[in-house]
C-alpha cells in the first residue's frame, strides 16, 4: 500500500447541473496524483444527481463518494458541511490533498471544513504542484525539517511579492481552492471505470438552522467568459462606456467570442462586473485574448496570463502588458482596431472561407 | 428582548493601493512605503451593521487584529458611528495564517460575551482569502451567510440574500450568526459631523477614549499563544517570485503606419499557426 493518501476533489452541482469547475479540479487532481503515484477521489453531494458520479469518473476520478439525499437538494453551509465531514471521517485514510472550487459555494464551505480539521488551506489558487519543502524558521522548532510531496498552492499575493507558493506539510488534508478557469480538465473518456460509493449521512437538528427561501438563477444572463474561445477586453484606455462599442465590434468577427474588461472599466461603470477579468474577477484562458487600452497590472494578469495567444494594443510602449503579451501593437486603439478588423476579414478571405 | 442587537464588525488595516505612495506602476505594493487604510471590503460590513443599528437599535463593536497603528481604523469606524473598538495586538501574532487569525479573533468575540451578529468583509485586499469569516463561524459553531447583500431581522429571525453564480439566494436563519458582506451591497455613507467632532474630543480626552477603545493582548483575552502566529499556523509562504521576470518575449509592432503594423501582425499570426483562421467567422 502506498504511503501517500489520495487526492480528493469536492465536486459541485447546482440544481443537478454539474459545475465545470469540478472537471477542472479533476484535471488538476490527476496531475497531482500522477506526481504522487496515488489515486483521485471525488465527493458529490446533492439530490437526484443522476449520472453525475459516472461523469466524474470519465473526467478523471477513480473513486466517487456519493451523498444523494433530499436534505441536500439545495446547498446550505451546514447540511453540506455535515455530509462532507461524514464522508471524510468515514475514509480509512485522510486524503493527502483536498481541492475545492473558489466559487460562492466552495469559498463558503471549504474554510469551515479546514477549520473543523484544523488544517491549512490556501484560497483562490491559480496553479497547483507537488514538491519538496525545507522549513528552517526557528520560531517553532517542532516544524523544522525537510518535507517531501508537499502541495504547492500557488496564488497571486499582494504583500511584498507578486506570486506566492503556500505550503502546509505538517497536517493532512492539505487544502486549496482553485479559481474557475485556472485548471485544465482532461479529455473525458467514457471507457474509464471507477468505484462509486454511496454514503448515508445522519443529519443533526442544528444542521438545518439555515433554510433556503428562494433561489433565483438566470444562467443565460451569466456572461460565460470562462468558456469563450476568444476574449476581447477593454480597459480605461477606452475613455468611456461607448468605447466598448469598438470592443464589441472587434469581437463580432470571431465565432465564439466574449467581451471582457479590466477592473477600472468596471469601476468606472462602463460595463457590468460579470465582464471583469482578473484577481477579483474571472480567470480565463481562451485561445486568443486581445487587450485594448489595458495597462496590464498584476491583478489583471493573474486572470488572463494563461491565454494561449495574447495581443495587446496600447499607446504606451512601456505599459506592463507588453512584458507578457505575445504580440503588441503600440498605437491608438481607436485607429488600430478598425484596421485590425479589416485585416482579420482579409485573412479569412484568403483562408478561403470569407 | 433587550433593545436592539449587539454586533461585532471585524476590520483590518491594509496597504492603500489607491495611493501612489508605495504602489508600483505594475500594481505591486511596497509594504514599507505604502500608506495604510481600512480594508475597503470591511466598509461594506460596517455599513450593514450601521443599517441594522439604525433600523432596530443596538451596539456596534469593531474589532481588529494588527500592529498598534491599526488603532487608526478603529477611530475611523467610530467616526462612521461604531460604539466601541477592540484592537488585539501581540508580538506572538506575527505571521498568522487564516486559521490562526480566525482563532485569535474568535477569542476576542468570546471575550466580549454575547454577540448577536458578527460581520466581516468579504475578503481583504492583502490576505485576500475570504476564509477568516467562515473559519470564525466554525469555531463559534454558528450559521453563516457569505456574499451577503441584503439583510433584515424579524422576530429574531434573519432574512438574508447572498450572491451565487448567475443569481442570488434568500436565506432564513436564527441569531447568532456570522455575515460576510459582499462588495455589491450598499456603500458606506458619509461620516456624521457630530461623530467626527466627538472623535476629535476623545483623542484629547484619553480617559474617556480608554473606555471606548481597548487595546488587548492574547493574555488579556485568554487565548492560547501556541495556537496563534507562526506557531499556530498550519501554512507558511514557501517562496515568492515576481511574475514579470518570466515575460519579455513580446513581439512588438510599432511604426509610422498603423495599417502596415496591423498587416504585419496578422501575417505573423498566420505564419505562426495560431489557429486564427479557425477562430474567425
Ligand atoms: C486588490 C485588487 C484587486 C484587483 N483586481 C483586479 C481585477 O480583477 N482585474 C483588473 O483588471 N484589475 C484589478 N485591479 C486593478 C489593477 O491594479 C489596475 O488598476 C487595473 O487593472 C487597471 O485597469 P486598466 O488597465 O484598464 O487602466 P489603466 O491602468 O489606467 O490603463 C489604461 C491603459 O490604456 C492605455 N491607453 C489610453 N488611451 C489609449 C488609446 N487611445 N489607445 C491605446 N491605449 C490607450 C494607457 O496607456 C494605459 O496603459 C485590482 C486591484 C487591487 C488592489
Ligand atoms: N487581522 C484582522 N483583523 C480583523 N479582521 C480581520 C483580520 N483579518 C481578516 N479579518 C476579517 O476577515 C475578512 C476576510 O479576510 P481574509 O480572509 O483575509 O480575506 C476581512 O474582511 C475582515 O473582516
Amino acid at each position: 500500500m502506498n504511503q501517500i493518501a489520495d487526492v480528493l476533489v469536492i465536486a459541485e452541482q447546482i440544481q443537478t447541473d454539474l459545475q465545470s469547475i469540478s472537471l477542472e479540479l479533476l484535471g488538476a487532481a490527476r496531475q497531482l496524483a500522477g506526481k504522487l503515484g496515488v489515486g483521485v477521489q471525488a465527493i458529490i453531494m446533492g439530490h437526484n444527481i443522476g449520472d453525475i458520479p459516472q461523469t466524474l469518473i470519465h473526467s478523471g476520478a477513480d473513486e466517487v463518494f456519493v451523498v444523494d439525499q433530499p436534505e441536500l437538494a439545495e446547498y446550505t453551509t451546514l447540511t453540506y458541511r455535515r455530509a462532507l465531514i461524514t464522508v471524510l471521517e468515514s475514509l480509512p485514510r485522510t486524503p493527502h490533498i483536498i481541492l475545492c472550487g473558489a466559487t460562492t459555494i466552495g469559498r463558503d464551505l471549504a474554510p469551515r471544513i479546514a477549520a473543523y480539521f484544523k488544517t491549512g488551506m490556501t484560497a483562490d489558487c491559480t496553479e497547483l504542484d507537488i514538491g519538496d519543502y525545507e522549513h528552517k524558521s526557528k520560531v517553532d522548532p517542532s516544524k523544522i525539517g525537510i518535507y517531501h510531496n508537499c502541495l504547492y498552492s500557488i496564488r497571486p499575493s499582494f504583500g511584498e511579492s507578486l506570486k506566492a507558493r503556500i505550503i502546509g506539510p505538517w497536517r493532512n488534508p492539505q487544502m486549496a481552492t482553485a479559481r474557475s478557469g485556472a485548471m485544465e480538465p482532461i479529455q473525458p473518456d467514457t471507457s474509464r471505470s471507477g468505484n462509486i460509493v454511496p454514503v448515508k449521512v445522519n443529519f443533526q437538528e442544528t444542521d438545518f438552522r439555515v433554510k433556503v427561501i428562494e433561489t433565483i438563477r438566470d444562467v443565460a444572463s451569466n456572461v460565460d467568459l470562462t468558456k469563450a474561445k476568444v476574449i476581447i477586453s477593454g480597459g480605461f484606455g477606452l475613455g468611456g462606456p461607448e468605447g466598448f462599442d469598438i470592443v464589441r465590434d472587434l469581437a463580432s468577427v470571431f465565432k465564439d467570442s466574449a467581451v471582457g474588461s479590466s477592473r477600472r472599466g468596471v469601476n468606472a461603470g462602463w460595463i457590468s462586473y460579470s465582464h471583469q477579468v482578473g484577481q477579483t474577477g474571472k480567470t480565463v484562458r481562451p485561445e486568443l485574448y486581445i487587450a485594448l487600452g489595458i495597462s496590464g497590472a498584476i491583478q489583471h494578469r493573474v486572470g488572463m496570463g494563461k491565454s494561449k495567444t495574447i495581443i495587446a494594443i496600447n499607446k504606451d510602449e512601456s505599459a506592463p502588458i507588453f512584458q507578457y503579451a505575445h504580440y503588441g501593437i503600440v498605437g491608438d486603439l481607436f485607429v488600430v482596431v478598425p484596421l485590425l478588423k479589416e485585416q482579420f476579414k482579409k485573412a479569412l478571405a484568403s483562408a478561403g472561407r470569407g | 428582548m433587550s433593545k436592539g442587537f449587539r454586533m461585532a464588525v471585524l476590520v483590518k488595516q491594509v496597504p492603500d493601493t489607491s495611493s501612489v505612495a508605495g504602489v508600483n506602476p505594475d500594481g505591486t505594493v511596497d509594504r514599507a512605503r505604502a500608506k495604510k487604510m481600512m480594508n475597503p471590503y470591511d466598509k461594506y460590513a460596517l455599513q450593514k451593521a450601521l443599517e441594522i443599528k439604525s433600523a432596530y437599535g443596538g451596539e456596534i463593536i469593531v474589532i481588529s487584529m494588527g500592529p498598534p497603528p491599526a488603532i487608526d481604523i478603529l477611530y475611523e469606524a467610530l467616526e462612521y458611528g461604531a460604539d466601541k473598538g477592540y484592537l488585539l495586538t501581540d508580538k506572538q501574532l506575527a505571521a498568522s495564517d487564516t486559521l490562526s487569525t480566525a482563532y485569535a479573533l474568535y477569542n476576542v468575540i468570546q471575550f466580549l460575551g454575547k454577540v448577536d451578529i458578527v460581520f466581516t468583509g468579504l475578503q481583504t485586499t492583502d490576505g485576500d482569502t475570504a476564509q477568516t469569516g467562515p473559519q470564525i463561524a466554525e469555531r463559534l459553531d454558528i450559521p453563516q451567510v457569505t456574499y451577503c447583500e441584503e439583510l433584515e431581522i424579524n422576530n429574531g429571525r434573519v432574512r438574508a440574500s447572498r450572491v451565487i453564480e448567475g443569481g442570488k439566494q434568500w436565506l432564513d436563519l436564527p441569531l447568532p450568526c456570522l455575515i460576510t458582506v459582499a462588495n455589491s451591497a450598499g456603500k458606506i455613507g458619509h461620516k456624521r459631523f457630530a461623530n467626527v467632532y466627538k472623535m476629535k474630543e476623545l483623542l484629547r480626552d484619553k480617559e474617556s477614549l480608554s473606555k471606548m477603545v481597548f487595546v488587548v493582548s492574547l493574555a488579556d483575552i485568554g487565548a492560547d499563544p501556541n495556537l496563534t502566529g507562526l506557531a499556530g499556523s498550519p501554512t507558511v509562504v514557501g517562496k515568492t517570485w515576481k511574475l514579470g521576470e518570466i515575460g519579455g518575449s513580446c513581439v512588438m509592432f510599432k511604426g509610422e503606419s498603423p495599417a502596415h503594423e496591423v498587416e504585419l501582425l496578422v501575417n505573423r499570426l498566420i505564419e505562426n499557426h495560431c489557429g486564427i483562421e479557425e477562430l474567425l467567422k
